[in-house]
């Protein structure tokens, strides 16, 4: 394997969701080294969307216009939410720097409000959030002017029924109207899928076409919107091509997972995280990870090499744990208890199984198996069982967290986003101290 | 660096340009080229039995153990067709023993120790870009190319591990020591279109056909492969034009060219692929 | 033997020969390998190839195309840079018989004519007959070991009555030596010739003639019957300078019919009781004619298609700059003398890319030297259609035909060709033919039934034991139900594989331009049921490019694509041993 690369690195990042590809991009902008482990295919769930918080108290499910007055009530009623210890000033920052990062890898967000936004989705719901891809923001202008809107949908693009979402919506939004057309080239196809379509979108010939097909429908529409399938890897251009063609803004409807901007998270993250020098092993477990006695810094041992040799060690400083959740197996559910698989750190959670669920699926009160996680001090550090930091430069990030119910509060980016500032934030400082003590 | 050449079945007949300008390069970067009497890496028979796949694959392996040598190839589907074989022997007990066996009859025996690496990290990493670039005399600044980085040897990444699979560099990075200049294509990372041929060939085309249109609308005026199957098959694809709409490169090609070593060695102008597209770069 | 017989026999041998070669080489103008072959007729190809010839070898390059082909086909340039050894033992056959021919049976028409006082019996003729002879021999001795050396595990291909035509060719030879021996040997022969031409010498010259012959050329008297003198005295030497030197050298050079006529000596006069001179004689005259005779039905025809093969092989290599493809014309013709061009040395097979998966696989047919057997077999339709009757012989040539898709055109049986075999372009018409009798590959032959037919098929096997039970080692990912415990169908697969992709603009005019059957995430499904059968007849299964975009972005790690190559391979196992079921025999 490569020896170009310093097998010593100031930060190791474990993990590679939405919160390890946080951390990574601002451990660089910090000027530490990185390293950054993992598979990012967890992303692909992604809708794109970056929540920041939406739902507060969960148990009412009361929606919040303003995400950080939404955050104020938090910090009262919650005080241990991690989204409780980090101020708002950080918040934000953290956020236009994420967006910023994807910006420059050709996934451009609306410019960041004061407020949250809402986003209509495939499903006719309307959606809370904060960050919205600059391809899907028409839509959220059109839905809180209730203008006339024309929603196109392709026959056999089974996921999406522009006939569904304007059906839903008829009493809210008298003004949406639906067509269905044809997808070039795709007569013979009895079912169409979203990426297909959007790197079809790519090439110059189909784009002319399918907004030849559109504009003689859009009539007194103000905006148009399609399911999201605007191109993948050049997104930005195919939607500014279809509102150059079509003369009135264009829009792009959140799918259901994985989506097209799941795709297109995915793809702008490994960018941006390969662009700013991160030093990126995917698909490849760590195996052990071991602190060096005189707490100077943590060895990785990576899993086994594909050449099949032994596997790769690496050296860090300080070590980000942004391994997730159950699906991620950054926690693992056993019968009767939720263990942490890599260091066996304590896991807070509900007294025994029976306590995981409520009887009812959808209680509004959600489940207390989903907050469970790592408890960590105000320096972002998991604590062991004498409910000290494990090791001093050892942080948690992300949805392994305890305390918190991202789905239920709409909080998942920016729960992802905002630990990771502010756990980076840490350690620069904690590593600059040391370096120069 | 030294390394026993795996040049597989498609590049002698083929693609004889390959060969030529791979030798004509490494020599002049300071790579020594070992001979072995290798075989077909197995690509082929993994469709067809999996244990015939890993004792053909396996076979090549031993050779190069033998002596002491580990394995350097060109070709993509060979690299990947290796390191699939190493996993599958190092995962599977049993397939091991049963390997074994039959090598054993041959006098060979596998225990791992040869590695499979491929021409393009080979150049990006182990030689460096650095040190390319220091070796370039006549910087190709006119050139516009599209990097094909293929499919066998940049995924699975946990088997091949040449670079980000969702985002890789390293071929970007080549071209750009070169001074060429690489251009961003959405399908750049998508599939040539060569396995599916024999069973499909009109999606196969289509495939491939996607790609050519594409690296043409992104302003590529050729595409830069490293890889017999997916430059032949970009070749094929175009065979029956008057003339292609995109150009055929190879990676050697291009970093020989801009290093200066004559075109002959390099396989040009008389690079004729199996179609007789010929390419001229003078 | 009466001189009328012998001509009869002569001619008849020789228009048997002249027949039979023309035979042969018609056939070479009228078999069709590959489809592309049918479109030329057998008069478009002897055209064709006659302007080729005459083209390349007086064209602007004919010295480098006339130099190539002595080279190889005089030569024998590739052959010792494969085989030193045989290529020498070739070339000492060949020779040696070409002169024997010549110089020997010609003789009265060439040498007769072109040496004055020629006789069988002077210098060098003595020398060199036997020279040659043994050439001959030795030749073909050391070919005989170097090919039974060469026998591998998997056999050497067939040849057509190369033992019978072998064995003619040693009897010609042993009966030469034999019949020169006994007649050195033989007394009656003595007796004959000094009966006509020194009938009138006394007797103690002659006794003492006999002396000098006993001793000097090895006639093995009697003496009960003979007199011999016991010293050579000058009556005798004057009577053999009048009588027998002018026609007769000493035989002690002809250093293999000398010794064993000291070997017969004992014998010499039993021999003459039976007459052996005329048995041993008429021995060789009738191997001579029989071998000729058989010579285009037996693979020595060699010597005819061979330096035809090479002339046209230094044509396509050497006669035009750059080299180009012949024209079909040519390139069919190539194809139809191949089968008689090719005398199984098997050096195509040395260094063949999948003769490890041959061994292993048990499959003669991926070795060329094999290949080129059945290729040809393939071009017969009546043999074909007969084979296609019997089930058994069906099965068997679907197995072999599933090798020959195996070839991965490296090109290396054909550079080693001695005798300039356009194999690439052999094994290329080849699979054309085989998809044409429906033997096509797998990736061709799955598609010919949908999947939900092939499902069935395997649940109504009735012999259950044909099927095998599916070894579970052998697929170990797709019968691992852990592989598929964290599939949540969530389409990614399906979503990022470009055949899904591209299948999307099918032209639903085109047969061959069929849609997906399954995506990648159904397959998942059925595997993660724990319903193989129905995925293994899947056009996606075949259709799969291995990219790995699906085993890449798979969010929970599943390795789809692995999964697909063990879906192939097993594919090709279970659904062959139905589809000969599912056939009436």
């Amino acid at each position: 394997m490569s020896t170009a690369h310093p097998e010593h690195y100031d930060v190791a990042v474990i993990g590679a969701g939405l919160a390890g590809m946080a951390a990574a991009l601002f451990a660089r902008e910090r000027g530490l080294s990185c390293i950054q482990v993992g598979g990012s295919g967890g992303i692909l769930f992604a809708s794109g969307l970056l929540d920041l918080m939406g739902v507060h108290p969960v148990v009412e499910r009361r929606t919040w216009h303003d995400p950080f007055a939404a955050l104020a009530a938090l910090a009262q009623d919650e005080p241990d939410h991690p989204l409780a210890r980090v101020d708002a000033a950080s918040i934000r920052a953290a956020f236009e720097s994420f967006v910023a990062a994807l910006a420059t890898t050709g996934l451009p967000y609306a410019p960041l409000g004061e407020g949250n936004c809402s986003v209509l989705t495939s499903l006719g719901t309307i959606k809370t959030t904060f960050g919205v891809p600059r391809s899907m923001a028409a839509g959220a202008e059109a839905l809180d002017a209730r203008s006339p809107c024309l929603l196109v949908d392709f026959r056999g693009l089974r996921e999406f029924s522009a006939r569904q979402i304007v059906a839903t919506l008829a009493d809210h939004w008298p003004g949406l109207c639906h067509r269905r057309i044809e997808f070039p080239g795709s007569g013979a196809a009895a079912e169409l899928y979203a990426a297909h379509l959007a790197r079809s979108l790519e090439t110059r010939d189909v784009c002319e076409q399918v907004i030849g097909l559109v504009r003689p429908l859009v009539g007194d529409a103000r905006a148009v919107g399609f399911p999201a399938v605007l191109g993948l890897a050049r997104s930005a251009d195919v939607h500014a091509a279809f509102e150059a063609g079509l003369g009135v803004p264009v829009f792009e409807i959140p799918t259901m997972p994985t989506s097209v901007p799941g795709l297109r998270l995915q793809a702008a993250l490994e960018a941006a995280v390969a662009m700013c020098g991160v030093r990126r092993i995917s698909r490849v477990d760590v195996q052990t990870l071991a602190f060096a006695a005189n707490d100077d810094d943590a060895t990785l041992e990576l899993g086994d090499h594909p050449n099949g040799g032994r596997g790769e060690r690496v050296v860090a400083r300080a070590v980000v744990l942004a391994t997730g959740r159950f699906s991620g197996r950054g926690l693992v559910a056993d019968r009767d208890r939720i263990r942490e698989p890599l260091l066996g750190l304590p896991v807070t959670q509900p007294p025994s199984r029976e306590d995981w669920h409520r009887r009812d699926f959808h209680d509004p009160a959600g489940h207390a198996i989903h907050r469970a996680g790592l408890t960590v001090d105000h320096a972002w550090r998991p604590l062991d069982a004498t409910g000290t930091p494990a090791w001093p430069r050892l942080v948690a990030v992300g949805s392994i967290l305890a305390k918190q119910d991202w789905i239920r509060s709409k909080c998942g980016s920016g729960l992802a986003i905002a630990t990771a500032w502010s756990a980076i934030d840490h350690l620069a400082r904690e590593l600059r101290a040391t370096a120069s003590g | 660096m030294k390394y026993a050449l795996f040049l597989g079945c498609k590049i002698p007949s083929g693609l004889p340009a390959y060969e030529v300008s791979t030798r004509a390069v490494l020599g002049h970067l300071g790579v020594e080229l070992v001979d072995l009497e290798f075989q077909c890496c197995g690509y082929p028979a993994r469709n067809y039995d999996r244990d015939a796949f890993v004792v053909a694959a396996t076979r090549n392996l031993a050779l190069a153990e033998r002596h002491a040598l580990d394995v350097l190839t060109p070709c993509m589907c060979c690299f990947g067709t290796l390191r699939h074989a190493i996993r599958m022997m190092t995962e599977d007990a049993a397939l091991r023993a049963r390997v074994s066996r039959s090598l054993a009859d041959d006098g060979l025996v596998w225990s791992g120790r040869a590695r499979v690496q491929h021409v393009l990290p080979l150049l990006a990493r182990e030689v460096g870009v650095d040190a390319l670039k220091a070796a370039v005399r006549a910087p190709r600044t006119d050139l516009r190319l599209a990097a094909q980085y293929g499919c066998h040897a940049l995924r699975p990444s946990e088997v091949t591990g040449i670079d980000n699979p969702i985002a890789p560099t390293i071929f970007e990075s080549l071209i750009r020591a070169t001074g060429a200049i690489p251009v961003e294509w959405p399908r750049r990372l998508d599939c040539c279109g060569d396995p599916s041929h024999e069973a499909n060939a009109p999606l196969s085309g289509r495939m491939t056909r996607a790609k050519i249109v594409d690296a043409r609308e992104s302003g590529a005026e050729a595409i830069c492969t490293a890889c017999p199957h997916c430059h032949l098959r970009f070749d094929a694809a175009q065979a029956a034009e008057p003339a292609p709409a995109v150009r055929t490169l190879l990676v050697t090609q291009l970093l020989g060219v801009a290093m200066g070593l004559p075109s002959e060695s390099l396989g040009l102008p008389h690079a004729e692929s199996q179609r007789g597209v010929p390419m001229s770069w003078s | 033997m009466s001189p009328a017989l012998f001509q009869t026999l002569l001619v008849a041998s020789l228009a048997l020969c002249a027949l039979g070669v023309a035979w042969r080489v018609a056939a070479w103008f009228r078999i069709r390998i590959g489809p592309d072959a049918r479109i030329v007729t057998a008069w478009q190809r002897v055209r064709r190839v006659v302007v080729l010839v005459a083209s390349s070898l007086f064209g602007p390059r004919g010295l480098r195309v006339l130099g190539a082909f002595c080279l190889d086909a005089l030569l024998l340039r590739r052959l010792f840079a494969n085989a030193p050894w045989r290529a020498l033992a070739h070339l000492l056959v060949v020779s040696g018989f070409t002169l024997l021919v010549l110089t020997h049976a010609l003789a009265p028409l060439v040498t007769a004519r072109l040496v004055p006082g020629y006789q069988p019996t002077l210098e060098p003729w003595l020398f060199v007959r036997n020279l040659l002879g043994a050439m001959v021999l030795g030749g073909l001795v050391v070919l005989v070991v170097a090919r039974w050396r060469a026998r591998s595990r998997m056999g050497l291909p067939h040849r057509p009555r190369a033992a019978l035509f072998a064995a003619l060719l040693g009897i010609v030879l042993a009966s030469g030596f034999l019949l020169e021996a006994h007649k050195i040997a033989s007394p009656r022969a003595f007796h004959r010739m000094t009966d006509a031409f020194a009938g009138a010498a006394d007797p103690s010259a002659l006794a003492s003639l006999r002396a000098l012959w006993a001793r000097e050329f090895g006639v093995a008297f009697d003496v009960h019957t003979d007199t011999v003198a016991a010293d050579v005295t000058t009556a005798g030497r004057r009577l053999h300078e009048e009588a027998c030197a002018s026609c007769h050298a000493k035989p002690a050079s002809a250093f293999v019919s000398w010794p064993l006529a000291k070997m017969i000596a004992p014998v010499a006069g039993t021999l003459d009781a039976v007459s052996a001179d005329a048995w041993l004689l008429h021995l060789h005259l009738l191997a001579c004619f029989a071998g000729l005779a058989l010579l285009p039905f037996t693979t020595f025809l060699h010597v005819l298609a061979a330096p035809f093969s090479l002339l046209l092989d230094a044509a396509a290599r050497h006669g035009t700059a750059p080299a180009r493809p012949l024209p079909l014309a040519a390139r069919a013709t190539r194809r139809g003398l191949s089968v008689d061009a090719c005398v199984r040395c098997a050096m195509c097979d040395l260094d063949c890319s999948v003769a490890t998966l041959a061994r292993h696989l048990d499959n003669r047919d991926l070795l060329p030297s094999h290949k080129l057997v059945s290729t040809r077999a393939a071009a017969n339709p009546w043999r074909w259609d007969a084979m296609l009757r019997d089930a058994r012989a069906r099965a068997d040539a679907r197995r072999a035909a599933d090798g020959a898709f195996l070839c991965t055109d490296c090109g290396r049986c054909t550079d080693r060709c001695p005798v300039g075999l356009d194999l690439a372009d052999l094994w290329d018409a080849g699979r054309h033919d085989l998809a044409a009798a429906e033997l096509p590959a797998p990736a061709a032959w799955v598609r010919q039934r949908p999947a939900i037919a092939w499902a069935e098929s395997l649940a109504n096997a009735g012999d259950r034991a044909a099927l095998d039970v599916i070894d579970a080692s052998r697929a170990p990912l797709a019968f691992d139900r852990r592989t598929f415990s964290r599939c949540v169908q969530c389409q990614t697969c399906t979503n990022v594989c470009p055949v899904v992709a591209h299948a999307m603009n099918a032209d639903p005019r085109n047969a061959a331009d069929q849609g997906v059957d399954l995506t990648p995430q159904k397959v998942m499904n059925l595997l993660r049921l724990g319903l193989p059968d129905l995925a293994l007849g899947s056009r996606m299964v075949w259709d799969c490019a291995t990219c790995y975009q699906c085993q890449e972005h798979c969010p929970e790690g599943i390795r789809v694509a692995d999964i697909m190559c063990e879906l192939r391979a097993l594919s090709v196992q279970r659904l062959a041993a139905v589809r000969d079921m599912a056939e009436p025999s």
